[in-house]
């Protein structure tokens, strides 16, 4: 019963996610026209040839007749075709979704082991000076906007001392699948991967010191210290696995956070992933392009949610009751 | 001979004898004396790097689809498909003398100019192998005359509007129009890209097309993804001979500071986008990297929406335009790379601007003007209201990714300030304020114009002609011009009536030029050094891949260093 409570309520979500990723980029002002067509021609244009234009993608039907295909492409796999590529949408994401999900997963695997490993031992020393000057420090490395940390790393590494590249994910010229060609990939991976973990750590680190302080301060602690428990003991079995939850909840909650690190860091990076498809989708208002991406990222985002909630009660044994 | 006939060649002995005093100006019919800049190298050092290669790779910043005439729409990334497109006439329509290139000959046959012959060059092919007819060129003309609108199209569908093509016989094709088209072989051949027959016959939905394009040009399209990268090959059949880089490898990288990064770093032999003033002086004695100027005939003016109130009233625009100073804004933002704006159509070089047209600055007159027209500081708080005494503050939008028009923007809401005028600056993504501008919602707005919006002598007339153009038409004397325009039938006339337009618009704009951008472009010397300058495509355009022989005719002069 509790389970199927979980599910009907990420249907919900579902589904009301799924509406506003239609609404959403329809809201915005404007239409493709302004993509398909630069200004000069569009002001010899009559409202009518206007139209036509409008028309050879669908978006003259009704407001209502484009969300039913869009529903209906939901569910048969057809999300259309994106005016901006000229080609199906699901080809245009499948494409790009791995390049994403490579920069995404390292950076989400690097920011939390960082994180909480330097949250954790923030906690040790909660309130001394050292402990202060270390979350100022953190605090104003995380708030550092992340396209800023993109260009000081490009500007550090790629054009002061030459030691990795500037853009792009995989080198022209290199036949995929051969050794230079993963070593082309692993070179470029660093420096967004870089960005993107810098940006992410300090959410981390914060719950992860801020989790831990909690647990250290509550009487289990005390009477395991009073038992004798060793120093190590305490910290590492007690004291983290009670505050293990609120960063694992953190760290799954944040690939949403991630996600949209990923479309400013895609786009300084010349990263092809789907962040710089939103990019190009917002600026070519190409509507049906933004809805697969908003798919993809919705269902990542669900599936991450409902991961997590699944997974709750092998780390925190209460839940399990 | 009479002594009457020798008295007759006083005169021309007079010329013969100061000839060798002054260069003689003799201008072609429809020319106004002006000329593009010459092009400049900007690096201190000139080296001697190589003359061909077998690869290069650039950077380009705005994708091209498919490099077809319906994914390129505008001058950022024309010469993309360039590199595959080929014009009957070359290189531009920016430039009054251009030479036969598909064609041999372009020729009126009508004396009112409503009747054009074109003849083609024997034995050119496509990438496919076909031969080049005539069939392809009356194809091309039908296609754009009937077919979906794009860049291209109103060379037959509006201005001019084709209603005969002909094909004579194989390699020979007669074009009739509705109204005189005295300039055909100077801007529609020179700018209309022909297509082939074979590949567009059946295509109804070309900006969904997805196959590699068919062109006759020095390069083929062999791969692409679209924001990703862009494969082009030689074509070694090329007429004009194979072209002398091989293989062109062009990267889309969107973030500017990325792309000029990655060509200090040797991962791209160029990048085929204007390097920003702060970098052209940093980069000056860089030992691996050379800057050409070229002239691309790009401008920033200060768009002001006729349609909405109170700019419908062209006294209040021309005491806008005198309180602009835009001698300022090129030091200030530009740090004195171009030239400040003058007038705001067309561009200053272009060779059919009238000489010495130009707005001055003057903040005395445009508050005399202003209060002529009653806008008067009614309650005292230092800024103008309407003549009935309500507020008046204007939006002045920008798109969110032009920093440097936010500094005009800001600017010009001090200057105008300054006449008691408020101006409020707001941001807004690219995407939304073309959204406004389209619908009309903006009183002022600050944008990039193209060679082809202030280039092209018949894009001046094609932007009344619209809906949206219409509304620019406020008034009946500019809409006589207009239509005597449309009517006349020689270069000379029509240079004569455009004149008065561009004196018209000088006196009540409906755009302020701020400034003219010197556009200069970087590349690795090391890599490739035969790049040469075309105006309004700078230096990064196919005719910098053509072997020297190619060249004649279709570069700019350019001044050498230290000159």
């Amino acid at each position: 019963m509790v389970w199927l409570r979980v599910f009907a309520a990420y249907a919900a979500v579902l589904a009301l996610a799924l509406t506003l990723n239609f609404a959403l980029p329809r809201l915005a002002p404007g239409d493709p026209l302004g993509f398909l067509l630069p200004e000069d021609v569009l002001a010899e244009m009559s409202v009518e040839d206007q139209a036509r234009v409008l028309a050879e993608f669908g978006l003259d039907k009704p407001i209502a007749a484009q969300f039913a295909d869009y529903v209906t492409g939901i569910f048969s796999g057809d999300l259309g075709i994106s005016l901006r590529y000229g080609a199906p949408v699901w080809e245009v994401v499948a494409g790009r979704l791995p390049w994403t999900l490579l920069l995404m997963g390292w950076a989400l695997a690097f920011s939390a082991l960082l994180g909480t490993a330097l949250g954790v031992v923030a906690a040790r020393r909660s309130g001394q000076m050292r402990d202060i000057g270390t979350t100022v420090l953190v605090l104003a490395i995380g708030s550092a906007p992340v396209f800023w940390v993109a260009m000081l790393l490009i500007t550090l590494f790629s054009a002061q001392l030459g030691w990795l590249p500037s853009f792009g994910a995989v080198p022209l010229m290199a036949v995929p699948g051969s050794w230079g060609y993963v070593v082309g990939v692993a070179e470029r991976l660093i420096l967004p991967v870089t960005a993107l973990t810098i940006a992410q750590t300090a959410g981390v680190w914060l719950t992860a010191r801020s989790a831990m302080a909690v647990a250290l301060s509550r009487d289990y602690i005390t009477v395991a210290r009073a038992k004798g428990v060793p120093e190590r003991a305490v910290f590492w079995r007690h004291a983290l696995r009670n505050a293990a939850l609120p960063i694992y909840t953190n760290v799954t909650i944040g690939l949403g956070g991630l996600l949209g690190g990923a479309l400013v860091v895609e786009t300084v990076f010349s990263w092809p992933g789907i962040g710089q498809l939103i990019v190009q989708g917002v600026e070519a208002r190409d509507y049906n392009l933004l809805q697969g991406v908003f798919l993809v990222a919705t269902l990542s985002v669900v599936a991450a949610n409902l991961l997590a909630d699944l997974t709750y009660p092998f780390i925190d044994p209460r839940v399990r009751r | 001979m009479t002594n009457a006939s020798y008295l007759g060649l006083i005169p021309a002995l007079i010329l013969f004898l100061t000839a060798g005093n002054a260069p003689a100006q003799s201008l072609a019919p429809g020319e106004s004396g002006n000329a593009v800049e010459p092009a400049r190298f900007v690096s201190d050092v000139n080296h001697e790097g190589p003359k061909e290669a077998d690869r290069l790779t650039l950077g380009m910043w705005v994708a091209a689809g498919n490099v077809t005439t319906y994914t390129i729409g505008n001058s950022w990334n024309d010469w993309v498909l360039w590199l595959v497109y080929d014009k009957l006439r070359e290189p531009s329509p920016y430039v009054g003398n251009s030479q036969d290139w598909l064609a041999t000959r372009v020729e009126q046959m009508s004396e009112d100019a409503t009747v054009w012959e074109i003849e083609l060059r024997e034995g050119i092919t496509w990438h496919d192998g076909t031969p080049f007819t005539a069939e392809d060129v009356a194809f091309t003309f039908e296609y754009y005359r009937e077919g979906p609108a794009n860049r291209w199209t109103h060379h037959a569908s509006s201005v001019p509007r084709m209603v005969g093509i002909e094909v004579v016989d194989h390699m020979t094709v007669r074009l009739t129009s509705e109204k005189p088209m005295p300039n055909f072989d100077r801007i529609t051949a020179a700018d209309l890209p022909m297509i082939q027959k074979a590949q567009w016959e059946g295509v109804d939905e070309p900006r969904s097309f997805a196959d590699l394009p068919i062109g006759t040009g020095p390069y083929r399209l062999v791969s692409y993804e679209a924001d990703r990268f862009y494969r082009f090959e030689a074509n070694e059949a090329y007429w004009k001979g194979a072209p002398v880089v091989q293989n062109l490898d062009l990267v889309m990288i969107k973030d500017p500071q990325t792309m000029f990064t990655a060509l200090k770093t040797g991962e791209i032999d160029g990048a085929a986008r204007p390097v920003p003033p702060e970098l052209v002086l940093e980069w000056q004695d860089d030992p691996d990297l050379e800057m050409i100027s070229s002239p691309t005939l790009w401008g920033a003016w200060l768009d002001i929406n006729v349609a909405r109130e109170p700019f419908d009233d062209r006294e209040l625009r021309r005491a806008l335009t005198l309180a602009v100073d835009t001698a300022p804004m090129l030091d200030r933002i530009m740090l004195g790379q171009g030239k400040p704006g003058t007038h705001a159509w067309p561009h200053v070089d272009s060779f059919w601007t009238k000489p010495d047209l130009s707005a001055d600055y003057d903040p005395t007159t445009a508050m005399e003007i202003l209060d002529a027209q009653g806008y008067v500081d009614a309650d005292g708080d230092g800024m103008r209201e309407r003549p009935d005494g309500s507020p008046m503050v204007w939006d002045l939008k920008i798109a969110s990714n032009q920093p440097l028009f936010l500094r005009a923007a800001e600017l010009v809401e001090d200057q105008l300030a300054e006449v008691g005028l408020e101006v409020a600056v707001e941001s807004v993504d690219p995407g939304t304020l073309s959204a406004l501008w389209r619908t009309r919602e903006f009183d002022l707005r600050i944008a990039d114009i193209t060679p082809h919006g202030i280039a092209d002598q018949d894009m001046l007339i094609i932007l009344y002609r619209g809906d949206a153009g219409r509304e620019l038409v406020v008034d009946e004397e500019k809409k006589a011009i207009v239509e005597r325009w449309l009517d006349a039938d020689t270069r000379e006339a029509r240079l004569a009536i455009s004149y008065e337009l561009q004196e018209y618009q000088t006196r009540y704009p409906n755009r302020v030029m701020l400034w003219y951008p010197e556009s200069t472009f970087a590349y690795r010397w090391d890599k490739f050094d035969n790049y040469i300058p075309s105006a309004g495509y700078g230096i990064f355009h196919k005719y910098s891949f053509l072997p020297e022989a190619a060249r004649d005719g279709v570069a700019d002069p350019m001044i050498a260093p230290g000159q």
